[in-house]
């Protein structure tokens, strides 16, 4: 399992600068990698170009065995004719439901299951909607801002299941955060402005898991390393 | 809600009428011209009953038309959703089409089809679901991204499911239209029959214009004024039912 991306060139419709003049990247396979850059340096252009929402481009995105790539957001709602359980039981695919449970505890949704997603808070809706897609089935999700909502001490939490879980699944992470993004993920792409060369420069974070030290040493190198990039 | 209106229309229609008859004793008018409060009076106590059995006939077309007009518009706005060039086409053949006044087409179906049920029925639908067409296709074409954007990307969208989003996120929208379009459903009819017809209160109003006998005129409008009225406030009943219904309260 392996994506990478040769050579993209991409210029919205109508807009005079690039977004992209010549991003080559490239993700190993599986694990908690993340996608790290300033606001507007084109992180979610990217994430779309990779699931095939945006076409137009030139250079090549080619994905081995990344079939089913999903990407959510954190302002996606869930119709409000529906309960977070009514929802969940209709769009579960029946090959994870035993999954459901263990993740419903996980993430603490018990108590929200017979609500309706509008009578919830930001990061319960956070919860709730990264819950569905974890559901389904999947070889990369991407992940953009998903937990932005989403307290730190269950954003870890969260984060820490979600690798324990779905370890051979492929995820990226978009994230502002440098301390979750240089704690929790294994390869972290900072993307840069289009007129840095490279535009994207791929680091190793410390990829924490349950159970494991963190060496804060190697941390806070992490950090530098990923400030000093962007 | 029943008493609003139904003051606003007794404010409305007892204002024109008081301006009325400043015209006819500031200018000396006879009784021939502007009848006079006890005319009025005598003619709805005469007429009454037959009116009334004329606006009800009415407003059954009307509301008969209503319901045409609201599944037709429900049918070509969902198709009219469509990104393909069937959706395309009937987006732009819809505002085409409404810019041309069906009152004018009106001889036409009257030939075509005479002056029975059919003919009223077609014309009051026709009047009413241009508005609600471009008002059902506006809101069928709009994508709810937020929502949407799962069922696509894990490739359960069904255009039914589409549709039920749409309207569930443009519920208010879509109530205020069906509402709005009453009024121009009764007009319709009014119209249709004022043309050409044998039944109806616009066909009443014709024959007291042939007789220049505007005390029936009056009578007919008042009874036309309060049965919309009615129908209005039943309409927006309904909508507040199915509102409160899928009302839901914020959290946080």
């Amino acid at each position: 399992m392996q994506l990478e991306c040769k050579n993209l060139k991409y210029q919205y419709p109508g807009a005079n600068l690039h977004v992209f003049k010549a991003l080559s990247l490239q993700l190993p396979g599986p694990g908690f990698h993340a996608l790290f850059g300033p606001s507007g340096v084109g992180k979610t252009t990217l994430a779309k170009m990779i699931c095939g929402k945006i076409n137009g481009y030139t250079g090549e995105i080619t994905s081995n065995d990344m079939n089913r790539i999903l990407y959510t957001y954190n302002l996606e709602r869930i119709p409000g004719w529906s309960s977070v359980r009514e929802h969940f039981e209709l769009n579960t695919p029946v090959a994870n439901r035993h999954i459901v449970s263990e993740l419903i505890h996980s993430f603490g949704l018990q108590t929200l299951m017979e609500s309706r997603f509008a009578q919830l808070s930001l990061g319960q809706q956070n919860r709730t909607n990264l819950t569905r897609y974890l559901l389904q089935d999947f070889d990369l999700l991407i992940m953009d801002e998903s937990l932005a909502n989403v307290d730190e001490v269950t954003k870890e939490k969260i984060i820490l299941k979600i690798k324990d879980m779905f370890s051979e699944r492929c995820f990226l992470y978009i994230s502002h955060n440098v301390v979750e993004v240089a704690k929790f993920c294994d390869q972290i792409v900072v993307l840069r402005s289009h007129h840095q060369v490279p535009q994207a420069v791929i680091l190793t974070g410390n990829n924490h898991k349950n159970g494991q030290p963190l060496d804060k040493h190697a941390l806070e190198h992490t950090m530098l390393e990923i400030v000093h990039a962007s | 809600m029943l008493h609003r209106r139904i003051y606003q229309f007794f404010i409305i229609y007892f204002l024109g009428l008081a301006a009325l008859m400043v015209i006819k004793y500031g200018l000396s008018l006879s009784d021939y011209v502007i009848p006079s409060p006890a005319e009025i009076w005598q003619t709805a106590r005469r007429f009454f009953p037959i009116y009334f059995v004329a606006v009800i006939n009415t407003l059954s077309v009307a509301i008969l038309g209503h319901i045409l007009s609201i599944c037709l518009a429900t049918i070509v706005g969902i198709i009219g959703r469509l990104t393909i060039w069937v959706g395309s086409f009937i987006r732009v053949a819809a505002y085409n089409i409404q810019a041309y006044p069906i009152v004018a087409v009106a001889p036409i179906i009257f030939i075509l089809l005479g002056d029975g049920l059919s003919s009223r029925l077609l014309i009051a639908a026709m009047i009413c679901y241009f508005p609600l067409l471009l008002s059902f296709i506006g809101i069928f074409s709009e994508p709810v991204y937020e929502i949407e954007h799962f069922f696509e990307s894990t490739l359960k969208m069904t255009w039914w499911l589409q549709v039920k989003i749409r309207a569930f996120e443009n519920i208010n929208k879509l109530i205020t239209v069906i509402v709005g379009s009453a009024t121009l459903a009764m007009v319709g009819t009014i119209v249709a029959e004022f043309i050409a017809a044998d039944a109806g209160i616009g066909y009443s109003i014709r024959i007291a214009l042939f007789q220049s006998d505007l005390a029936k005129i009056l009578v007919a409008l008042f009874l036309i004024g309060v049965c919309t009225s009615l129908y209005l406030v039943w309409l927006e009943w309904i909508g507040h039912l199915i509102q409160k219904r899928w009302e839901i309260p914020e959290g946080g």
